[in-house]
């Protein structure tokens, strides 16, 4: 299983680089006895079989050291965006009955004091011990290495949480199998051990764990890991270097990283870089053609979502004339374009995505209904709308589900909705996307109807000190009345 | 107001909502405590070019120049004499 694939690097390459991070170099065989130390220190901690633990830790080998280790025991690993705000994580963390949390000394302090009202608290174990916490994981990995025993295939490795339109984010588990499926897709893309990934994508997310992490547990990849990639505005410059430097040849990014990179001041040899992918939203062309005019890289688009992964990837020899295709499906996955009645529809037409993978969840967790609607006969109904075209390649042309796509992040307006709702002076609340000032990318607008004076400003910090920064409207447009239907459905288009 | 006491407000009344910061000593690294995200550079270069009337430039967006309070204080100082 997934742990198996740390042994298996360790065994074959154990002096190569499996790390580049500042000045660091992890071997392989310092990973996985990092990895085998963490273990025992959480088991001696009793963190075992089917606990969730979060983990709240910016891109370095700690987190990759935390990730094998907590699935290594067959716990769950809950990885959280360290932005979010305490609402936010109160909520994952209830979710997921999580039974430790591993975060650095931005985020111990907020932890503790969720966890500290519980009946049985959970245990917060920290990078330093800056906020006087007993627990580190210096001193975890004091431990004598553990070796990690192979795990079922049935068993869940991982609680994300997924966008939707169904209010707070889905709890999607995945399990040993689908992970480590998902780990395979890498080498039939033609990853191998001489390469080198860069890691500028938060590990957090599907995307970074897939492309980065499990890309590089199952080739034997180096990752090349981005210290401190926030804000990437102020890091691009950091970002060309390293990638000159160590002379990376794959690059998953989105367009914020391409469009940012590609307006750098200064230039650098980026030819090493053979395969760069985005995903997380459209790849507008104008970034496309300013990246690969200054680097001489085309960008090749990447499908993927928090229930399955990667899914497909334009691999196309020429990927200039394809650029606004995400590819053909990756080995093992299956994609069709489904009417609305769930028939598939002819070559060409545009329908929604449906696939079938081995890296697919078997469902939100605790949402049967919702199951029962989005999994069918083993195919997860995507809520994107695209088209396959003769040579099998997909396009994406839109979405059904109502996500609004700011910098690479995707906000589920009724969470916003949710947060705005909630204020003492907002009789009705609609959270739309409008286009922003950059091509393809949007701005988080509210539009409210107030049952007493509130001005925009006071919503907007009611808003920060409870959601991530993303996702804080940053328009707000009072009206009388929020546009409906005679049926009383929102007319959002009215409202953008 | 200093520069370095008007940026601060700035930051703690605009960028650090939710969490729990009500002073920021100048050389603390905002980067690093993930005060300031992308967003925030922005909001930030849009109150620096307003409040001081200068022009932050492409070249100029570097951590060294937005790393804390005191660096910021110190890159105000450099357009505003025009060494910037």
């Amino acid at each position: 299983m997934l742990t198996d694939l740390l042994y298996e690097n360790a065994s074959a390459r154990a002096d190569e680089v499996a790390i580049v991070y500042r000045d660091e170099r992890v071997t392989h065989a310092d990973l996985l006895e990092r990895t085998e130390r963490l273990a025992a220190g959480l088991a001696a901690q009793g963190v075992g079989r089917g606990d969730a633990v979060a983990l709240l830790l910016p891109n370095d080998p700690s987190f990759v050291a935390s990730y094998f280790a907590i699935s290594g025991l067959g716990a769950v690993v809950v990885p959280v965006n360290p932005a979010f705000k305490q609402d936010e994580l109160d909520f994952y963390f209830r979710q997921c009955e999580v039974r430790a949390v591993i975060s650095d000394e931005r985020t111990a302090g907020v932890c503790e004091r969720i966890v500290s009202g519980w009946e049985r608290p959970a245990q917060v174990i920290t990078t330093s011990s800056a906020h006087g916490q007993a627990l580190t994981l210096d001193a975890l990995m004091e431990a004598e290495p553990q070796k990690l025993e192979p795990r079922s295939p049935d068993e869940p490795l991982v609680y994300q949480f997924s966008s939707g339109s169904t209010g707070r984010p889905k709890r999607v588990a995945r399990t040993h199998a689908q992970c480590t499926g998902e780990a395979s897709y890498y080498a039939t893309m033609g990853l191998g051990p001489e390469d080198k990934i860069f890691c500028a994508i938060p590990l957090f997310h599907t995307y970074g764990m897939g492309c980065c992490m499990f890309a590089a547990a199952g080739t034997g990849a180096t990752l090349v890991v981005l210290e401190d990639p926030n804000p990437f505005l102020l890091r691009r410059q950091r970002a060309i270097e390293l990638l000159e430097q160590e002379q990376a040849t794959i690059f998953p990014g989105v367009p914020f990283n391409f469009r940012l990179m590609a307006e750098a001041p200064a230039s650098a040899d980026l030819s090493s870089i053979r395969l760069a992918f985005s995903a997380g939203t459209a790849l507008p062309r104008p970034f496309f053609d300013a990246f690969l005019d200054k680097f001489g890289v085309p960008v090749r688009q990447l499908y993927g979502c928090t229930e399955a992964g990667t899914l497909t990837a334009n691999m196309d020899a020429d990927p200039v004339a394809s650029f606004e295709s995400v590819g053909r499906p990756v080995d093992g996955v299956e994609v069709r374009i489904e009417d609305d009645d769930g028939e598939p529809v002819p070559t060409g037409s545009i329908g929604e995505v449906a696939v079938r993978s081995p890296g697919l969840t078997d469902g939100y967790v605790d949402m049967p209904e919702l199951n029962s609607q989005v999994f069918r006969e083993g195919f997860f109904i995507t809520g994107d709308l695209g088209q396959i075209d003769a040579e099998g390649r997909l396009t994406i042309t839109g979405r059904k589900k109502l996500l609004i796509e700011v910098g690479g992040y995707k906000v589920d307006p009724i969470e916003v909705e949710d947060v705005v709702g909630a204020h003492p002076k907002v009789g009705e609340a609609v959270v739309v996307g409008v286009p922003g000032k950059v091509a393809g990318e949007e701005v988080v607008k509210a539009v409210v109807v107030p049952s007493d004076a509130v001005d925009e400003r006071e919503l907007i910090t009611f808003c920060q000190e409870r959601l991530a920064n993303f996702k804080v409207p940053q328009v707000v447009e009072f009206r009388e009345e929020i546009p409906k239907s005679p049926l009383g459905k929102i007319l959002r288009k009215y409202l953008i | 107001m200093s520069v370095t006491a008007d940026v601060e407000q700035f930051i703690i009344s605009e960028l650090s909502q939710g969490r729990d910061i009500t002073t920021i000593d100048p050389g603390d690294n905002l980067l690093a405590k993930g005060i300031v995200d992308s967003h925030g550079v922005m909001e930030l270069v849009a109150f620096l070019e307003e409040r001081y009337g200068i022009s932050v430039r492409d070249e100029d967006l570097t951590p060294e120049n937005f790393e804390s309070v005191a660096r910021i204080d110190e890159f105000v100082a450099r357009k505003q004499d025009g060494r910037g």
